[in-house]
């Protein structure tokens, strides 16, 4: 169930968001109380400060000297309480622990990004944490020391835990930067030492090989801590998971210490891009002025447990729709790493033009059962560059499974359209192609869809929007179409119909919020196949019908929901 | 007064993608107290440094890079602005603790450059404030 009311109690920093609980912020005497103020029914994720728990002789303290360590004791108390909880275990430096988590006789080297400068973040209480990089050879050792100690101690009192291996991202220019991306003197004696035993003919001069060679190392290392922690624990083991921590690049860090600080329009598009990129994130460095109230409202509305439990695998969406809202998208687009071939063909800019914050991102294709199932309404976007042979098959399957992929098939390899052209003769496909700017070719099976376009050939805006219009209005997508400013942001969800609603097929909510300080208009056309229902928890703001829809009037920091009745599957 | 601050990076010469590139001055981030300064207005102003690539912010010598600064306090008419080297950023990092230090390295290392245009409209009720 997702709750629309904001329940969010006011920000402290044990439990600064998304379920977390820091158990270091806290005196043990009070960890009972502080754990009863989670709601029952939610997961309670804890993060382990693995650098809290190190002594000074090289040994681990779990509660023999200091109460505030003792996870046995921790672990009884979630128990007692019947709570579902498991540990969050960071793979990389940590934003919000002093030193990024590395243990004080381990912190040798501060971790330098991209641009020259030392990685600080500031905490909810304003306190700086510079990260230490994890290529400093005595850091990985040390690591190891407590993932073999935690092993024991939760062996030796068989405890029943889960714990996840976390590495951790921020946000900068629209891209997620791994905290494990380290450009420090010691990163590049590591590499040194790394290309000496692995590849000592190197010649340093190509330095396109070297960028690739840095990236084999960063994995190498990456894949070091992470087979570290899951042999030590192997029965707790749940898997790996990527969280962006907002507001903890070097651009935020003095973004949110200047002046007028860091606006929550930018906290939104972070939160909105982390969502299309289906990723996991956490406030927990915001403090309350930061997380004002429209921020706070979206994260209850849209990411509390029943969002987080599905990003943790915990739950799983049905195909069937249920009762209850669920985050709605009508498009799924992977781009294989190659980010730049949907910018570069215009898709990106029309999505984000005509269907904000309605579609997903993927680096490859998930081809799971359950993801097929539910995913089976969205339009499928890929792309031939870096493709390889399984995800081509992959792709090609979901198209013989009814779905409806559109291929932009430049750069396809000769191996690749040889096996495309065997696909359509042996499933005896009749093509239709048409040339409207470049070369389409379209098939179809059921109700099954397979565009090929080549995209290199949309060179210009102007070819890119009459392209991507005429195959839009071709999709037929059946959603009211929205026009509104860059600068507000919405979420979809959708519902099965109640009894009293047999009318319809479905049922359609759309949240809107300004977090700018500037009132805006929102237009949603209903296009004669959605009939408007209801207004639901306006807060600064008004809506009113009209014949072709709803216009939404949203004053600085206004937010509304509407929800629509759609009443019609085909024209 | 909201002061201008300007990171710099300075990249020794190097081969990029199997071309040498000879040492430059990167503007890292550009700010003041209302925020990081639009990317218009430094495209813009860049443009009268023929030497200056706009494409990635960077600029041969530092006494271009200085004007440049110069001209970006100019166009906001702001009375300085202090250019500060990834250098020196990491040494205040190294050094700071919280948002108060942190804030304080903005002022103590770097070098302020004054914009004598905004200094000479000063009367004396601003020098009495300033």
């Amino acid at each position: 169930m997702t709750h629309s009311n904001d329940s969010r109690p006011n920000l402290d920093p044990v439990r600064p968001g998304e379920q977390w609980f820091c158990y270091w912020k806290t005196s043990a005497s009070l960890w009972e109380n502080r754990i009863a103020e989670f709601a029952s029914h939610e997961i309670i994720f804890i993060p382990l400060y693995w650098g809290f728990h190190a002594e000074s002789d090289g040994t681990w303290d779990f509660g023999r000297l200091h109460p505030e360590r003792d996870l046995v004791r921790l672990i009884n108390i979630l128990t007692q309480q019947d709570r579902k909880f498991c540990w969050l275990l960071p793979l990389s430096p940590a934003p919000f622990l002093p030193n990024g988590g590395v243990p004080i006789s381990s912190a040798r080297t501060l971790s330098v990004s991209h641009q020259g400068m030392h990685l600080a973040c500031l905490d909810q209480d304003q306190t700086l944490h510079k990260m230490y990089s994890f290529f400093e050879p005595k850091v990985s050792q040390t690591f190891a020391g407590f993932v073999q100690a935690l092993g024991e101690i939760l062996a030796s009192k068989k405890i029943k835990s889960s714990i996840w291996g976390v590495e951790f991202f921020y946000n900068e220019n629209n891209q997620a930067i791994s905290f494990l991306e380290d450009y420090s003197l010691t990163f590049d004696q590591g590499f040194s030492r790394y290309l000496k035993k692995n590849h000592p003919d190197f010649d340093l001069i190509a330095t396109k090989e070297e960028a690739k060679l840095k990236k084999y190392f960063r994995d190498d290392v990456s894949s070091l801590f992470q087979s570290l922690a899951q042999d030590c624990l192997a029965s707790y083991w749940e898997g790996i998971k990527e969280i962006t921590i907002f507001g903890a690049g070097p651009k935020d860090t003095i973004e949110r210490a200047i002046g007028s600080g860091k606006s929550q329009t930018h906290y939104f598009k972070d939160l909105f891009n982390s969502y299309i990129n289906h990723g996991w994130f956490s406030s927990c460095l915001l403090s309350a002025k930061e997380k004002k109230d429209l921020l706070r409202r979206c994260l209850s509305e849209h990411f509390s447990n029943d969002e987080i439990e599905h990003r943790f695998q915990y739950l799983s969406d049905s195909p069937e729709l249920s009762p209850d809202f669920r985050p709605y998208a009508l498009f799924d687009v992977f781009d294989q790493d190659v980010v730049s071939v949907f910018e570069q063909n215009g898709l990106k800019s029309f999505l984000n033009n005509h269907f904000p914050w309605m579609y997903h991102q993927y680096n490859k294709l998930e081809f799971t059962p359950s993801w097929i199932d539910s995913s089976h309404h969205r339009v499928k976007f890929f792309h031939a560059e870096g493709m390889d042979r399984t995800a081509f098959a992959q792709m090609l399957k979901l198209f013989m499974m009814g779905q409806r992929i559109i291929f932009d098939s430049s750069k396809l390899s000769e191996e690749l359209d040889r096996r495309l052209q065997v696909f359509y003769l042996e499933n005896n496909l009749k093509l239709q192609s048409v040339n409207f700017i470049t070369p389409i070719n379209l098939c179809s099976l059921g109700e099954g869809r397979f565009i090929t376009f080549e995209g290199q050939k949309l060179n210009n805006p102007e070819d890119q929007s009459r392209f991507w219009g005429h195959l839009f209005k071709f999709l037929n997508m059946n959603h009211p179409k929205v026009e509104t400013d860059q600068d507000i942001f919405s979420l979809w969800r959708i519902r099965a119909t109640s009894p009293h609603e047999l009318n319809y097929l479905d049922v359609r909510r759309v949240n809107f919020y300004n977090p700018t300080s500037y009132k805006k208009s929102v237009m949603v056309h209903t296009q004669k196949k959605f009939a408007f229902m209801k207004l639901i928890d306006p807060l600064h703001a008004t809506a009113k019908t009209t014949p072709d829809g709803v216009e939404v009037e949203l004053l600085p920091n206004g937010k509304v929901a509407l929800d629509f009745g759609h009443y019609e599957e085909n024209r | 007064m909201s002061q201008l601050n300007l990171i710099y990076h300075f990249q020794s010469s190097q081969n990029h993608d199997e071309e040498f590139r000879s040492a430059r001055y990167k503007v890292t981030y550009f700010f003041n107290d209302d925020g990081f300064v639009a990317d218009s207005i430094l495209e813009e102003l860049i443009k009268s440094f023929p030497e200056a690539s706009s494409e990635d912010m960077t600029f041969l010598n530092l006494d271009d890079l200085k004007a440049f600064a110069l001209r970006v306090a100019q166009e906001l008419n702001l009375p300085q602005v202090r250019l500060i080297s990834v250098q020196d950023y990491n040494i205040g990092i190294d050094g700071a603790k919280d948002l108060k230090t942190f804030k304080e390295l903005f002022g103590k290392y770097g070098e302020a450059i004054l914009n004598e245009s905004v200094q000479k409209r000063k009367g004396l009720f601003g020098k009495l404030f300033s």
